[in-house]
């Protein structure tokens, strides 16, 4: 997931300019997402109407769709981009919203159990992704990019491990480009997996969830699948998330040590520096909801609040993936990165499998 | 990527926006000061 929303083109501009920059870009997210969701409703009436069996296409697959078809043919125009790239500002305000759709109790069991889970999954795809760098003689430091973004949360991940260990721009391109192009296609494998392999919507949420790299992308194939399969993605992907500060120190200190990276100085502030603030928002709206602070019609309607923050989020992911831009980078990191994600999926899935059995989802 | 060139420190301080935005949002729903919010 890209953590950081496009810089407005100037700093010097004041705040209410900058917002103003925002407006057109917002509004194209709202129209691409809304169109979506007219699209699913659209074909459910019809088919309920004239009586035509046809499976619920998600409008989080149509928004994507709508997006991905603008962003590489028209293009978006520059005074669109500013609001578009704030898709990943909508997606942390929608998880923290989807607290209330959890009691902490449930947020404790899963989030247990997808910790282990992703503790797990995360130690076996280092070392198979270092070996696999190896194999195919790319550089230690975008081995290391691609590991931390496919183990962990993908695009924010590796820009919060980049200067941490001193890597190049262009290795941090070229892993965020193999990072995108692999939960782009994640996207449309996952469900199709989970739907022939009949996973029950927790144990799909859980794979998708420490499965696939940014958070955008776990959302929107948990959210494919199913409602409930949409919220165990976000909390499983929302636990990975909470591991990217230990993970980029464990990478700091390593890279110090051969004296190819600043030495960390103070491990807490660092950590605290790296921790997305936004699973902190998650569990305290969560904690209110425990606490009866809100009202069964109120839940409700910050459960709807949520979906349109990532119905919002659904439209920037479609329209900031350009496939032509994923296509310039080299095969090899692309390749390392596919070998991986594969790999992280089998081991994820064994492990849900296992976590089904053995721990009751 | 255009996130490459993202300032960290921003990124750091919008993450703390969307935390903010939504409890004020839930702040207002608890106190019935928005409609209810339909899908």
């Amino acid at each position: 997931m890209a953590t950081t929303i496009a810089a407005p083109p100037s700093h010097r501009l004041s705040i209410g300019k900058q917002i103003v920059l925002l407006i057109p870009g917002l509004l194209l997210l709202a129209v691409v997402g809304y169109a979506g969701k007219f699209i699913e409703q659209s074909i459910n009436h019809y088919t309920k109407a004239n009586h035509i069996v046809f499976p619920n296409i998600e409008y989080v697959l149509w928004a994507i769709v709508i997006g991905l078809v603008i962003a590489n043919t028209i293009g978006v125009p520059r005074i669109f981009e500013a609001g578009v790239a704030t898709y990943e500002f909508w997606l942390k305000a929608g998880i923290v919203l989807l607290g209330s759709r959890f009691l902490l109790g449930d947020v404790l069991h899963l989030g247990r159990i997808s910790l282990l889970l992703a503790g797990i999954a995360i130690t076996l795809s280092f070392a198979f992704m270092h070996l696999l760098g190896h194999s195919f003689d790319l550089k230690p430091k975008l081995t290391s990019l691609l590991a931390i973004g496919s183990s962990i949360c993908g695009v924010s991940a590796i820009i919060a491990a980049k200067p941490a260990i001193d890597a190049d721009d262009e290795d941090a391109s070229y892993a965020i480009a193999a990072i995108l192009a692999l939960g782009a296609i994640s996207l449309f494998t996952f469900p199709l997996i989970g739907h022939s392999l009949h996973l029950s919507d927790k144990a799909y949420g859980l794979w998708a969830g420490l499965a696939v790299d940014n958070t955008a992308e776990a959302t929107a194939a948990g959210a494919l699948y199913s409602d409930a399969a949409g919220k165990v993605a976000v909390l499983a992907k929302t636990t990975r998330n909470a591991l990217i500060g230990f993970v980029v120190l464990a990478y700091a200190i390593y890279w110090a040590s051969r004296g190819e990276a600043q030495v960390v100085g103070n491990k807490a502030a660092f950590l605290w520096k790296k921790f997305p603030k936004f699973v902190l928002g998650f569990l305290f709206v969560s904690l209110l909801a425990t606490l009866g602070y809100f009202t069964k019609p109120q839940l409700t309607s910050l459960a709807n609040l949520s979906r349109w923050a990532f119905l919002l989020t659904f439209a920037g992911v479609g329209l900031r993936t350009s496939l032509r831009d994923l296509g310039k980078q080299g095969w090899k990191p692309f390749a390392v990165g596919a070998i991986g994600e594969i790999f992280i999926a089998l081991v994820t899935l064994g492990l849900v499998y296992g976590a089904d059995r053995y721990l009751h989802l | 990527m255009p996130e490459t060139n993202a300032n960290s420190k921003r990124g750091l301080s919008l993450d703390i926006y969307a935390v903010g935005l939504s409890l004020v949002l839930a702040l207002l729903v608890h106190f019935n000061l928005l409609p209810a919010i339909t899908w």
